[in-house]
């Protein structure tokens, strides 16, 4: 379940990466634009483009298991979700107005560290599919020893 | 849609970004079907089909692959951030070898730098062949005019640059000795190439450290300044005797302040040591080390470093190599010709000049225990080039000699110098680069190969200790 603490980090601005997978267990992955924390922590909604995660849509329709790692940049704070995808839709004109506010953060905590804004504006973002996940597990991805170790008590295998 | 393009895209084509500059994500699974996804820190490109990974900790990405050999990672290139995806299969590891020392180094310097050193470490090269490579041709939307300038890839002029590394080479060649070898070399890489901010250390292999005894570009000349054996950039070079390429160096620092930070949390070490500032240009981003080696030999370090996170590329190493082997043939030329020099006259007739004609007094201290010398109550040098001013110290006071010759110096066991490749040359152009910054009245002044004069504008006092 996500507390308080973390969903405020999840929802600051920062590096989201998402992973899918097919029936032959091969893996697809990206950026996806924005995350929403939902049912007091239970489900997180993750914004994936169109343009770039084509492939992962078509995983998750087939096979819902999803992992979304969100990295702080400036000093690799990690922390990766797992869990189902139990709906995916496409995103509407209220979750646009989350995705440019992620947006504008993410060009602001990139900036920091050498990214210019000019390319984080351009990196593609709508239209995009809402994918509500189900959180199942949560683990500390932060490169070094215990990457990969849960984050409170994990309701499944990572 | 993206497009699947592998058999028209060439992985030597993505050579950009293997730089590190912008971390790469990589996603694999575990054979119950639970995707992993997380960012990597460095691809490296291996050969025209594999590129080689970096496993440093055991974490579910190495379990995942285990399991099941298949990932999917992504690359992007640092100046106009266009991504790709590729699909690989992991094929073995490398725990030894090219490959392998290569991988390693860039670990240890940034362990290093963290305090990390041993702590952190690669474990294995794992090397995945490359099943796929797809453009990501949509990741990138099309610039805007009214807010994005166009994005202009650096373009390399490898002919003005090959005109330069000749201009260099034919300058290097007509050096008198090796300082003005080396301040030829450094003269010239600023002004012919570009390169403005440049050091050379030459190794004091009993001590294990190396000693800067030319710079261009720095505020302070540096000097006299030490490096470890093993730390940092240009210590891990020097330990390795291989090149070395760091950019973006915020980005490796702040990899490895996480990891260390991580490492403190899960209490999985001991102390660690404290981390090392980074020698030379303040808020350098990028920096490129290059072993002198003679043979198997190492005879020094060539540094250069740039404020620009993306200065360096493969271009200025292959030329900056050309660069290394000449200083190299030179410190090594220097060595053995001034060796046959400066013989035969008899240096010990040199009338002294007459100190009471001369000004104030410069006090000097050498303290045995460790050939420490100070003038005036300030540090000056240490070891062998501490030795060496002592005897001229001692000679002039007591003989009222003047001249030296490099020969008397080689063959004076006291000063403990190896009885071949003993790094006189460079001893002396420390010394004498130490007395011009701290102590400018007294100066080592070349007569002839091989043949040198003390001069003084001050008199002199000495005085011998046991310690501090």
């Amino acid at each position: 379940m996500i507390g308080p603490e973390l969903a405020t980090f999840l929802q600051s601005g920062i590096s989201i990466l998402f992973g899918t997978r097919d029936e032959l267990l091969r893996t697809d992955c990206g950026r996806a634009m924005g995350a929403r924390v939902e049912k007091g922590g239970a489900e997180l909604t993750v914004f994936l483009p169109n343009a770039t995660a084509g492939r992962s849509l078509e995983n998750l329709r087939q096979h819902p298991e999803l992992a979304v790692c969100f990295c702080r940049v400036i000093d690799h704070h990690s922390i990766q979700l797992k869990g189902q995808a139990v709906a995916i839709r496409t995103a509407t004109a209220k979750d646009r107005t989350a995705i440019d506010r992620y947006r504008a953060a993410l060009a602001e905590s990139w900036a920091f560290i050498g990214v210019p804004a000019a390319f984080t504006r351009r990196m593609s973002h709508w239209p995009c599919h809402a994918v509500r996940m189900r959180v199942e597990s949560i683990f500390i991805q932060t490169p070094g020893p215990g990457a990969g170790g849960p984050l409170g008590a994990p309701q499944r295998r990572g | 849609m993206a497009e699947r393009a592998f058999e028209g895209l060439r992985l030597e084509e993505l050579r950009n970004c293997f730089q590190g500059v912008i971390p790469s994500i990589i996603a694999t699974c575990s054979r119950d079907g639970i995707p992993n996804v997380t960012y990597l820190s460095q691809v490296y490109y291996v050969d025209p089909k594999h590129v080689a990974l970096s496993f440093q900790f055991f974490n579910k990405t190495n379990r995942n692959i285990a399991e099941n050999p298949y990932a999917t990672i992504t690359l992007q290139d640092p100046v106009t951030f266009a991504m790709w995806r590729l699909q690989l299969r992991y094929d073995h590891s490398e725990r030894e070898g090219e490959l392998f020392e290569s991988m390693s180094m860039r670990i240890q310097m940034i362990a290093s730098h963290t305090g990390m050193a041993g702590v952190f470490r690669l474990l294995s090269a794992d090397v995945y062949e490359v099943l796929d490579i797809e453009a990501v041709t949509d990741f990138l939307l099309p610039p805007d005019p009214a807010f994005d300038a166009p994005i202009v890839p650096a373009s390399p002029s490898p002919l003005t640059e090959l005109r330069g590394l000749h201009t260099l080479l034919e300058r290097v060649a007509g050096a008198r000795d090796l300082e003005d070898l080396l301040a030829r070399t450094l003269l010239a890489l600023d002004e012919l190439l570009g390169f403005s901010h440049a050091m050379v250390l030459v190794p004091d292999e009993a001590r294990r450290r190396l000693v800067t005894i030319a710079s261009r570009g720095y505020p302070d000349d540096g000097v006299g300044a030490e490096v470890e054996f093993g730390a940092g950039l240009i210590g891990t070079v020097a330990e390795r005797r291989r090149m070395l390429r760091v950019l973006h160096m915020d980005e490796e620092l702040r990899y490895g302040r996480a990891i260390r930070s991580r490492a403190e949390q899960c209490g999985a070490i001991g102390e660690l040591a404290p981390e090392i500032p980074l020698p030379g240009l303040a808020g350098a981003q990028s920096q490129l080390a290059l072993p002198l080696l003679e043979g198997e030999r190492l005879v020094g370090v060539l540094a250069v470093e740039s404020r620009d996170p993306l200065c360096f590329d493969d271009w200025d190493e292959a030329f900056l190599q050309i660069v290394a082997s000449e200083i190299a043939r030179g410190i090594e030329r220097m060595q053995e010709d001034d060796a046959g020099e400066g013989d035969g006259a008899d240096v010990r007739a040199t009338p002294p000049r007459a100190p009471d004609r001369l000004g104030h007094v410069r006090r000097f201290v050498f303290y045995r225990n460790d050939d420490c010398v100070f003038v005036d109550g300030e540090y000056l040098v240490r070891n062998v080039p501490g030795k060496i001013l002592h005897k001229l110290l001692v000679e002039y006071l007591h003989e009222g000699r003047t001249e030296f010759t490099n020969r008397e110096l080689r063959l004076d066991p006291s000063l403990g110098l190896p009885k071949i490749k003993d790094n006189l040359e460079s001893r002396l152009i420390l010394l004498r680069k130490r007395l011009a910054e701290r102590c400018p009245d007294v100066r080592l002044v070349p007569v002839r190969r091989g043949r040198f004069a003390l001069e003084l504008d001050c008199r002199i006092e000495l005085v011998e200790k046991d310690s501090a």
